[in-house]
């Protein structure tokens, strides 16, 4: 499929003409421009957009959409089938039930719809015009603070197509959220922190307590952590990105109250950072760094903050990292917490791969677990992230039912902003440029060995997670990873890994 | 398998006086009357249990019916029941409730599976005791383990919690400084947290210190509605403004001893001075070394933080020996001035705050540190 979108906003179709032509050439050369995708026979799907339906002018369109919207929309499940896209069928349905309990069509609807603009987006048949028709259809149907979980989400992927039709990627950013880069490379999009700073905070703080996910990636690789140096003295942790340095206070709070091994150690946290762009509106490194020091002080643990410089392009260079001899190394990564900003593939790289020279104890990694990223071009990932953040809002909702200002908050401040910068990327990343697929396999490419989850940490985990609702599961999917998730859905993941020399 | 050693003490003496009701069941005279889990009532319910196919399969429900006690409530059930699955006396508690439930689920399950274990090691002969010995050691081993990790889990949540407090005082402070430099006076006391009045409603399981309830939302965020109508999607303002709330004076550090934020209209007047006395005093010289080293601001924008950054590497402050945590606790007091660098876009609100208040006179900014 034609991935190759072309960037410059210039509206192509003559709307009436085009229809007219389409409706007829579609149902023809379906097999021809749609069969690398595997999925997406879009032009039989046509109880939903009935393409023979759209000649002439706009009217048609909004009887279209009545009929869409009315009662006697036929079968939807017949809809579902016809789309192959691997898994999507169940993912759909179960994405829906999850949704909405009493509101499934409703709910349904609103995931075709959604489909349907992507689809007139991207699609061989991309018309941009098309696109902002349903887009405004469906602006009319949903809102980012009312309404059932499936109509809120609905409205920030709304938002987000509607930014990439604009802006030709990733305008939705820049109405509502401060926090996102979008894109890699020279497409940072640098936005002001429109969030209020007591905005973030109450969001952070309300994320954590709702849900496990910031809890579950900190814990696990601190225990993990724990374990590695349980013997030394001194302990040097190079952080990826320390945001408000929040991961560390439990484990200082571990180190200062070990049994086994010399008590008390020395620790030394090193925390990248970044130049100029992507301010956060909580604070900076230094901030954090001074946090840091207070909290050890007052706990007395011996601690020491340095920061190191990325480059301009965020690229990790190990040589501008202080070393000192007998010290164990961590390299820790948290990538894709809610909270957190977007990181570009390569800086992450240069992260790991720099980190492996240094010959760390041990790495440890937690990303988001995608779902099989890569195939299905644009409309196959652009279910994925609907599935993806469907089972995020649902695990709120699921533990938190009646606070829906709470997580409207929380949906607003963290999760919209993700969704737009989400499906911008996806939508500007031309086929040969994956994604990468996950640090995971890249870690285990690039020649790290797996260490253990031991007991202890699964336990943990598995004690964290009675804490929160029962949706909640996680999941030993290898010797050196869990995986948490919310019901059927894997969210987010925890991997541990070491160098391949035994130090 | 279960430790279940007979309830230890039943003497009189060391519990408060207890009664035998008709029913045969024995009761407490304390206000509160409580059941007394008797020797023999309690080898009651181990029969009724065993019966019933073991901890796991029987619910209150069922030993209620197989145990045919006058008296005995579900309830009393339920929490014998649970406190015998973990294999516990009864008379010893836990922290943590939450945490006691997902780690008896733990715990009962590998306990079910050891004493499954157990009962096919004893019925194989001499030989298979030493096996199932082992076995029972580390099954127990393993419970032990559990505990301990459920220990830290709470320390560990409880040390997280602290540091988020520390995260959140420091920036309800600088806010109420930047607010007021703003000329944001509206319900100026609880601007504070405005939004963290929405964590009070979840019964956090963390046992956060609690906060407002989440009303807040309701009556006062109408523009925040106003703003998220999805007709409007763009357009969405930084809603500072918006979060003044009136209605509740948030409280959110009950239990901590410390209230940072319980402002007082004196307080006000005192920040408010704080405000304007830093911004009169640094404006000048914004990026000078000596300003610098006071205001590490919360919201830098832009190109100003690289000199500030670059003026802190060199500084041996954060280097964290000895020294520089003293500096550290030196300098706190300085940390908490608003910086005026911070917002670039309020310098003329600033200005105007600057002529109205350069009367207040900034007293002990001590103050602010309780």
């Amino acid at each position: 499929m034609a991935m190759a979108i072309d960037e410059t906003p210039t509206v192509d179709i003559d709307f009436s003409a085009s229809y007219n032509t389409t409706a007829t050439t579609t149902t023809t050369t379906t097999t021809t421009t749609e069969d690398d995708l595997g999925c997406c026979n879009w032009n039989d799907w046509s109880p939903v957009v009935d393409l023979d339906a759209l000649s002439g002018d706009r009217d048609d369109f909004q009887n279209l959409f009545e009929s869409m919207m009315d009662e006697n929309v036929p079968n939807p499940d017949r809809a579902v089938e016809n789309y192959n896209s691997p898994g999507s069928n169940e993912a759909m349905m179960m994405m829906i039930d999850e949704a909405n309990g009493g509101d499934d069509f409703k709910g349904l609807r609103l995931v075709h719809l959604l489909m349907a603009a992507a689809e007139a987006l991207t699609g061989a048949n991309k018309s941009r015009d098309l696109a902002r028709v349903i887009l405004v259809r469906l602006k009319e149907l949903v809102s980012p603070t009312d309404g059932s979980n499936m109509e809120r989400l609905a409205a920030y992927f709304t938002d987000a197509l509607h930014g990439l039709l604009e802006g030709g990627g990733g305008g939705a950013g820049n109405h509502i959220h401060g926090k996102h880069m979008l894109g890699n490379g020279p497409h940072h999009l640098n936005h002001r922190d429109d969030h209020h700073q007591t905005d973030v905070l109450a969001a952070f703080q309300l994320l954590q307590d709702m849900s496990p996910y910031v809890k579950f990636g900190h814990f696990t690789a601190n225990q993990a952590i724990l374990e590695a140096v349980s013997h030394d003295r001194r302990v040097h942790i190079v952080d990826y990105d320390i945001m408000e340095g929040i991961q560390w206070a439990s484990l200082m709070q571990a180190l200062v109250s070990r049994k086994d091994g010399p008590p008390a150690p020395h620790l030394r946290i090193t925390a990248l950072s970044r130049g100029g762009s992507g301010r956060r509106p909580i604070g900076t490194v230094l901030e954090t760094g001074r946090r840091l020091v207070a909290f050890a002080a007052s706990i007395g643990l011996p601690f020491s903050f340095h920061q190191c410089r990325l480059d301009s392009d965020e690229t990790f260079r190990p040589s501008t990292l202080k070393l000192v001899r007998g010290e164990a190394l961590v390299m820790n990564c948290m990538l894709h917490l809610p909270h957190f900003s977007y990181r570009a593939p390569n800086s992450v790289a240069s992260f790991l791969s720099g980190g492996k020279t240094l010959n760390p104890r041990t790495v440890t990694l937690v990303e988001e677990e995608s779902g099989h990223a890569g195939n299905g071009g644009f409309m196959g990932r652009f279910m994925d992230s609907l599935h993806h953040y469907s089972a995020l809002y649902d695990s709120l909702e699921a533990g938190f039912p009646v606070q829906s200002r709470a997580r409207a908050l929380v949906e607003k401040v963290f999760l919209g902003p993700r969704i737009a910068g989400s499906l911008a990327r996806i939508y500007r990343a031309r086929p040969e440029e994956e994604e990468a697929g996950s640090w995971v396999m890249w870690l285990a490419g690039a020649g790290f060995r797996p260490a253990g989850i031991s007991f202890a940490n699964h336990c943990q985990a598995k004690l964290l997670l009675g804490l929160f609702h029962d949706g909640y599961k996680v999941e030993e999917l290898a010797s050196n990873r869990l995986v948490l998730g919310w019901k059927s859905r894997r969210l987010l993941s925890a991997s541990i890994w070491s160098s391949d020399i035994d130090v | 398998m279960f430790h279940h050693k007979k309830p230890s003490t039943m003497n009189s003496q060391d519990r408060p006086m207890c009664v035998q009701g008709d029913s045969g069941l024995v009761l407490t005279t304390d206000p509160k009357p409580r059941l007394r889990w008797t020797v023999e009532l309690h080898e009651r319910f181990v029969d009724a249990v065993t019966q019933l196919g073991g901890p796991d399969k029987a619910t209150p429900k069922t030993i209620m019916r197989v145990m045919g006690v006058k008296g005995l409530t579900l309830y009393h059930l339920k929490s014998h029941l649970q406190k015998f699955r973990l294999g516990k006396q009864p008379h010893k508690e836990f922290n943590d409730h939450a945490i006691k439930d997902a780690s008896a689920l733990e715990l009962q399950r590998n306990t079910a599976s050891s004493s499954g274990l157990m009962s096919r090691g004893v019925n194989d002969g001499n030989v298979h005791i030493t096996d199932a010995i082992r076995m029972q050691m580390e099954v127990q081993r393993r419970l032990h383990e559990q505990l301990e990790v459920q220990r830290h889990l709470q320390l560990r949540i409880e040390a997280q919690g602290k540091y988020m407090q520390t995260i959140l005082e420091k920036a309800c402070q600088t806010l109420a400084g930047e607010n007021m430099a703003s000329g944001n006076y509206k319900g100026l006391g609880s601007q504070g947290i405005p939004d963290m009045g929405g964590m009070k409603e979840f019964g956090s399981p963390m046992n956060y210190p609690s906060l407002q309830d989440l009303n807040i939302y309701g009556g006062d965020q109408l523009d925040l509605q106003h703003n998220m109508d999805r007709a409007t999607l763009e357009g969405f303002m930084p809603n500072s403004d918006n979060v003044c709330l009136g209605k509740k004076r948030p409280n959110p550090y009950n239990g901590s001893g410390k209230s940072p934020l319980v402002w007082s209209d004196d307080l006000r007047l005192q920040e408010l001075g704080n405000a304007a006395s830093s911004c009169l005093g640094s404006q000048e010289d914004p990026f000078k070394g000596e300003q610098i080293q006071i205001a590490p601001t919360n919201l830098d924008r832009g190109p100003e933080m690289d000199s500030i950054s670059d003026i802190y590497e060199a500084k041996p402050v954060l280097q964290g020996d000895p020294m520089g945590e003293k500096k550290y606790e030196a300098s706190s007091a300085k940390l908490e001035r608003p910086s005026p660098r911070r917002a670039p876009l309020q310098s003329d609100k600033i200005n105007s705050v600057m002529m109205n208040v350069s009367g207040a006179m900034p007293q002990g900014r001590n103050l602010q540190y309780g």
